[in-house]
Order: structure tokens, then sequence, then C-alpha cells
């Protein structure tokens, strides 16, 4: 297996030197690979790469996100997803191919505070992001407790193959929803969404090195809600 | 991009903050009568007369006071002149919009003027100078440089502080004119009002809402004590109702809280 080097950088680190193929937060510069960011900088076969530690959720299409419905306008709903863009729910997307502004009321659906679940079908930086709910899962959640969290640390809430999030679940007996935005909905008993969302908390603030999984393993320790 | 009018707290974090207040506790483990932490400091500004940065939790209000001579009005000629402007940075909130000052601003401005008016916290007799003709004149302006709820009590809390530690010009009468002196002499500060804002949920009423709470409260009432526990300002805010036993209810809370936070201005802006 080919070996993937990770350094930290600084917002103009030099990561790499020559021809890679490059992704976000990097800006090439003759033919050095410049940080814009602080974050974790990976060269490897599939070029180079920097893992941001801090900033804004940057929608990207088929991201899964968690917003709230800010307003409604005649044809959908425009949703706070926790970014420098609003998403838009276009009423066509839940309505139908039938729609019509004249004959269905869109506050029936969702009203302005509305939590929602949602996938972006698409974005491409010059008109806000377009969201859909068809799918499993998306939608309104009529209830538990919202948390925004920084957008660059949740990978470490998921985990690997959502490892994480599903141990989390499985100790405290809630439902743990996680959007790609950094907003989480937790649902489940009282004494469990408490453990949840300190656990959650712990993780956004943390800068745990290694063992992130360790270290939550002994904060929700024995006392398992779900008997685990 | 649309434009974002005002903060929309979730329905369901709304659904939990009640659910929170009818345990008696709040969002930011507050109790219902806590107000945030108060942070004072003074003289901030070299050029102004007097200055004070106030922070209470995360909303941040910045006041200068200038003191300059002019005419007064024509009904009161033996009263100086004591005005309080306040504007709302674009950078305080995203939904601040640069521009003359919007109505949240001008309402902020008068309510916070009012308690320091009726107060008689300065007493503007003091600042006549020539009756009729020349009086001090007592610019308080204000800016918001963040928002994170009542800014009423946050921007009354600065302009009490800057206007208890500013210092005005000394003035002589020489050859019936009035002449400035480099000497300075202390605005004659004669009380201490405090403003306290409580927001109301349902039956519950809470002290300081943070901008959250702000989102999702019924109606606010802000109420000013001065240093004998007299109410000599209040205003009501938003549209819903309040019962005169609430009222009461607010009027007692604003006095004890006002007793405590007065304190601690009085001490952060001792000279």
């Amino acid at each position: 297996m080919p070996m993937v080097q990770r350094k930290q950088v600084i917002p103009g680190d030099v990561i790499a030197t020559g021809n890679h193929r490059y992704g976000s937060y990097i800006e090439k510069r003759g033919d050095e690979y410049v940080a814009l960011r602080i974050g974790l900088a990976e060269v490897g076969p599939d070029g180079v790469k920097l893992n941001p530690l801090t900033g804004p959720y940057l929608p990207r299409a088929e991201d899964q996100v968690i917003g709230k419905v800010v307003d409604i306008n005649g044809f959908g709903w425009v949703v706070d997803i926790n970014s420098c863009f609003d998403g838009f729910l276009p009423a066509s997307f839940v309505f139908g191919r039938e729609f019509s502004p004249a004959t269905h009321d869109l506050s029936s659906k969702f009203k302005v505070g509305d939590v929602i679940g949602a996938r972006i079908e698409s974005f491409d930086r010059s008109r806000d992001p377009q969201l859909s709910i068809r799918g499993e899962g998306y939608g309104k959640f009529p209830e538990g407790e919202i948390i925004k969290m920084s957008p660059t640390k949740v990978p470490r809430l998921i985990g690997r193959r959502g490892a994480m999030v599903n141990f989390i679940s499985e100790r405290t007996g809630c439902d743990v929803k996680v959007g790609q935005n950094g907003v989480v909905v937790i649902v489940g008993p009282p004494e469990g969404m408490a453990k949840a969302t300190a656990v959650v908390k712990m993780i956004d603030q943390g800068t745990h090195g290694a063992d992130l999984m360790g270290k939550v393993e002994e904060y929700l320790g024995g006392s398992s809600v779900a008997g685990a | 991009m649309s434009m974002k009018k005002n903060y929309v707290v979730e329905t369901i974090r709304k659904a939990q903050m009640l659910e929170l207040l009818n345990r008696g506790k709040r969002v930011d483990e507050r109790a219902l009568d806590q107000h945030r932490e108060i942070t004072v400091q003074t003289g901030v500004i070299q050029k102004a007369n007097g200055s004070a940065i106030v922070t209470l939790g995360d909303s941040q209000v910045l006041a200068g006071v200038k003191i300059a001579t002019g005419a007064p009005f024509p009904d009161t000629p033996d009263k100086g002149l004591l005005v309080v402007n306040a504007e709302i940075l674009p950078l305080a909130s995203p939904y601040a919009e640069p521009g003359p000052p919007s109505e949240e601003a001008i309402e902020l401005a008068r309510v916070v003027d009012r308690g320091i008016r009726e107060s008689e916290m300065v007493d503007l007799h003091k600042l006549c100078i020539v009756e009729g003709k020349t009086v001090y004149t007592v610019f308080v302006d204000v800016n918001i440089m963040n928002v994170d709820g009542n800014l009423f009590d946050a921007t009354s809390y600065a302009v009490v502080c800057a206007l208890r530690t500013a210092k005005m010009k000394k003035y002589a009468i020489e050859n019936d004119k009035v002449v400035m002196k480099d000497e300075e002499t202390p605005v004659p500060v004669e009380k201490t009002p405090v403003s306290v804002t409580l927001a109301r949920f349902g039956d519950k009423l809470v002290v300081d809402p943070n901008g959250e709470e702000e989102g999702a409260m019924d109606m606010r009432i802000t109420i000013t004590t001065d240093d004998d526990g007299n109410v000599c300002a209040s205003q009501k805010g938003e549209a819903s109702t309040i019962t005169p036993a609430q009222v009461l209810e607010a009027a007692d809370t604003s006095i004890r809280i006002g007793r405590e936070i007065r304190a601690q201005l009085v001490e952060a802006t001792k000279s």
C-alpha cells in the first residue's frame, strides 16, 4: 500500500511540489502547492489534499445536511444550512411535478422554524445550493435536541464507516442524526440525550489526537442506557 | 441570496426551551432570575469625555460621551442637554445592515435615554451655564459591537458607566462671555439607574434573555429602577400581552436584581 504522508500546515505552507492533482483549500503557485487553511495536508497517490481544522461549511452535492426553514416563498423553502449559503428546497421536489403555488400550501408541509434533514442536490457557487428531501430519512424532525458543531469535526463524530456515531447511539439509546454541515439532532430518553449531547460537544471542542474512540468509551463508560 | 430578517429559533429548540423552563431551567443553565456575566471597561476612548465598553454575556456595547456647550431648548432654558443615540454596527450581527439606525436601534436609544432621563441620573440643572443662552450639551453615542440579546440592558449599563466616568471642562465667565478652562470636573451624576429586561414565556418570566431566548419569547418588558428602588421607566415589547400581576412581579425582580447590578456598576466606575 502506498504511503500517505500527513502533516500539519498553516496558510502559506508549501505542501508539495511537482505535478499532482489537488483539492480544495490548496492553491498552485508555479509548481508549488500552497495551503490556504490551517489543517492536515495529505500527499498520496490521489494527489494533494487538505483537511481544514476550522472553517465554515461549504456545501457539496450529495452531502446530507440538517437545516432549519427560515423563510417560505412562492416556490419553495429557504433553509439555513449553517453555511454562508442558504439552501433552497423547491416545492416541486416535495409536492411533485403537479405543484402549483395556487393549489398547494407550502406551510402545511414545513413551517418557518422546522428542522429538516435534506440532501444537497446541486451546488455550483453561482446559485444557492438546491436541496432535496427525496429518499429515506429525510424530511422534518419533529422532536429532539439540536446541537451545532464545527463542520470540520463532523468526520470525527461519524468515525470510520459510522463507527463513532453508532457507538454513541448504542451506548446512550439515542438516535443521533448528523448533518455534514455540523448540525446534529439527538432524539431519545432524557438521560441518554444529556450524555450524547456532552459527547458531541466534547468531540467538537476536543483537539484529541489519536484514540478519540477510547476517550468517548471512557466517558460513556459502563453507564449504558441501552444496556449494552 | 435571501435577506435574513430575524433570527429564527428552531421549533424543536423552542419546545426544548419551554420544557426546560417548566422545570425551572434555561438553555444556558442560568436560573430564571440570573443575568449573564457583566464586564465593564471604562476610559476606552481617549478623545471622548467618557466612555465604556460593557459586555453582557456575548452582547457587547461601546458608549462614548461627548460634552460641548450649546443653546438650551426654549422650553427648558435652565437645563442642559442630554441625548442618547444608538447604532448597531453591521459587523455586530448577521441581521444588522449598514445605513441609518434601524427601528430597533431607535427604540433601543429611546428606552435607554428614558431610563437615564427619568431617573434624573444627571442633574440637568447643574449643566446650565447661562440661563437661556449657554448650557452643557451631553451627547452619548452608543455602538453595538456584538448582538446576543438584551441590548437594552447592555446599552443602559454602558451609558451609565460612560456617564459616571465622564469629565467635562470647567467654565468661567469673562466679559459676559463663557470661556472654557482646562480644568475638568465630573458630570453631575446623582443616581445610578439600572435597567433590567425580562422576557415572558407563557407564565414564566426570565431575566436577561439571550439572543436565542429573544427569538422565542412571547414578549419582553424593560424596567429601570433607581438607587432607592423606585421604578422610573419601563417599556414593553413584542406583540404579546402581560398580566398586571406579572408586571408587578417583573418590577419586584427588576428592583432586586437591579440592586446587585448597581453595586457592580458603581464598583467598576469608582474614581
